[in-house]
């Protein structure tokens, strides 16, 4: 009973640390708190959904095309809607990507009306046996896709020429610019990055949740609360909350109660803030007179 | 007309709400009423929540749980205790008041985004709460709410929808009066210092701390209030109506009305809740057009609806920073 809660916990813990990871790497790097990400990760779905079942693309195919689709709307969004207000108040930029994420929803509401698609799971291999726990294939593929999403990420910011410039970039926008870097196009670049991952996450997600306008409210709500307990721009921060909300969560519907559930991740987010402020891996920000 | 005396200006646009009130009471049928109401019960919610993002600065989304704790306490008044509708009224607002500033204890201790996701989990923990809330609070269902009475059991009854309308809307305007003196009060004006920056206001004395509890418990107390009109209007409490998408809605008015000003939250909950109605004809496109409609007022109008009307008639502008600064305490 424990291992098995502990692998749903964990794949519901991966998906949750992939979106967590897409708003942080936003976050970190261009100080926009994306809300409409849980709309965005559906509108990559539906990409997927619209390559794979509508212009009957083979598979591989259909998540390349949804990622590309989704890149390039990342870099549409960063171009023409968010670096015309980068210098407004943060509150200001938030309420945009609200704004965002209703164009996306309304979209899909306008063609689809908002029924329920159905997604094929990325690999139908019948579940494996592991002592008495079973492991979906889907969990498989969740996790993986997470671990290697994560290092590719952690690796890029560490180690690369671009990935240290990005770094530079966020930590003073004006400092870079003055030594010659490209602002504009590295924020560009970070939006697509974040929906990329929104693309991923997307499909990776929709064969569990289905497929329709509404279903990135509440993995949204946990993403953010993923991205608080871990603490707020850390990458390895959004990885470790996302796996202990999910984890906890699971533990907490299989011991305690199915209904309590629900508000579980709330009170650890809160217990958590209310103990340490800046989250489990987060730093404190300076702030000065 | 451009030096009045706060007297005379109160006086003037106290004229123009009852003639507003006397042409929409004759000449609307009950549904563009039942729509104003709405407008009513919405700008108060959103001049509660302006209260903490626009005034004290502070990144709150608590406040679709004073909403729906002011209509809940207000629905459970009435629907339990047969509560005439000014004392349920008044009570739902207290309560929320107080609600409000319990929510705000943790400001103290946490800020920026940490205060943002600890407010939202209070919104999704007060919603488990309706939802969970059995016979007492009606469940996943709600509450239908008998037919109230304004003063007392026997007195006038209010069931037709221009008696509801003019209610909300009297009320409404009593609460925006007050909404409107609390900031230009010594209170009011301690808030927006704390919120400017809290190192200055505290070496003036304005405690962070008393200032930061006192804001939230004014938007639990507006944002609330409005909750009771919102159940009274609609004369049912259901958990659907206070969830994320009524979060952002109230984020929404906020920001397109004016951010840190009173009127302006009056302003965005008349547009954002007159223009999903007209929308309703273009068959399922309605939340494309609102949400292009959305984005095109946020990229060109920074300031909001109320800095658009400021720019028109400089007068209008809320003179908040005038005056000679009494400091309180």
């Amino acid at each position: 009973m424990f291992l098995q809660l502990l692998e749903s916990g964990i794949a519901q813990g991966a998906v949750y640390s992939l979106v967590a990871l897409g708003m942080t790497v936003l976050y970190r790097t261009t100080k926009v708190l994306n809300f409409g990400y849980g709309a965005t990760f559906m509108f990559g779905a539906f990409a997927f959904y619209v390559a794979l079942k509508i212009l009957g693309l083979p598979f591989g195919v259909s998540v390349l095309a949804a990622i590309a689709f989704m890149l390039f709307v990342g870099v549409a969004l960063s171009v023409v809607i968010f670096q015309p207000i980068l210098k407004r108040p943060h509150l200001f930029t938030a309420m945009m990507t609200v704004a965002i994420a209703n164009v996306f929803r309304g979209t899909t509401n306008f063609v689809w009306g908002g029924q329920v698609q159905p997604m094929p799971p990325v690999f139908k291999a019948p579940p494996i046996l592991l002592g008495s726990v079973v492991v979906t294939s889907q969990t498989i593929v969740i996790v993986c896709t997470t671990a290697v999403i994560v290092m590719a990420f952690f690796l890029f910011f560490q180690f690369s020429e671009i990935g240290k410039l990005m770094q530079a970039a966020s930590h003073s926008a004006r400092g870079a610019a003055l030594i010659g870097v490209n602002v504009p196009k590295f924020n560009a670049m970070m939006w697509a990055f974040a929906t990329g991952v929104a693309a991923v996450a997307g499909i990776l997600v929709s064969p569990i949740t289905l497929l329709h306008p509404g279903m990135g409210g509440p993995i949204l709500l946990k993403a953010f609360a993923a991205m608080a307990v871990g603490g707020f721009g850390s990458l390895p921060g959004a990885v470790l909350g996302g796996m202990i909300l999910g984890i906890s969560e699971q533990l907490c519907g299989g011991y305690i109660s199915t209904s309590f559930m629900q508000i579980f991740p709330y009170l650890v987010i809160i217990l958590v803030l209310l103990m340490r402020p800046v989250g489990l891996l987060g730093t404190q920000e300076v702030s000065r007179v | 007309m451009f030096n009045l005396t706060p007297v005379a200006r109160t006086f003037i646009i106290a004229i123009i709400g009852a003639v507003f009130l006397v042409v929409t009471a004759t000449e609307c049928n009950g549904y563009v009423l039942f729509i104003l109401a709405l407008i009513c019960a919405n700008a108060l919610m959103a001049i509660g929540f302006n209260f903490v993002i626009g005034f004290l600065g502070q990144l709150v989304f608590a406040n679709t749980a004073f909403f729906g704790v002011g209509a809940y306490c207000y629905g459970i008044l009435i629907f339990h205790f047969h509560l005439p509708f000014w004392a349920a009224t008044a009570c739902a607002a207290v309560i929320a008041g107080a609600f409000g500033a319990v929510v705000g204890m943790p400001a103290l201790r946490i800020g920026g985004l940490q205060l943002a996701i600890v407010t939202l989990s209070v919104n999704e923990l007060m919603h488990w709460i309706y939802v969970h809330s059995g016979s007492f609070g009606g469940g996943p269902s709600g509450l239908n709410l008998p037919v109230t009475h304004l003063f007392g059991p026997f007195g006038i009854s209010l069931t037709s929808s221009r008696a509801i309308y003019i209610v909300v809307f009297v009320v409404s305007a009593l609460f925006i009066w007050l909404a409107w003196n609390v900031m230009r009060s010594s209170t009011g004006r301690a808030i927006i210092a704390v919120g400017a920056s809290p190192q200055v206001a505290g070496a003036l004395t304005v405690s962070r701390e008393a200032y930061t509890v006192i804001a939230f418990a004014l938007s639990g107390f507006f944002s609330g209030a409005g909750g009771a009109l919102f159940a009274f209007t609609l004369g049912r409490v259901a958990p659907e109506s206070f969830g994320l998408t009524q979060l952002l809605f109230g984020f929404a008015v906020v920001m397109i009305g004016g951010l840190g000003t009173v009127w302006g939250p009056v302003l965005g909950a008349a547009l954002l809740t007159a223009v999903p109605q007209f929308l309703s004809s273009f068959q399922g496109a309605e939340e494309l057009i609102f949400s292009v409609l959305l984005v095109v007022l946020l990229l060109f109008m920074p300031a909001g609806l109320y800095g658009v009307v400021c720019r028109i008639w400089p007068p209008a502008r809320e003179e908040r920073h005038v005056g000679t600064p009494s400091l309180p305490c």
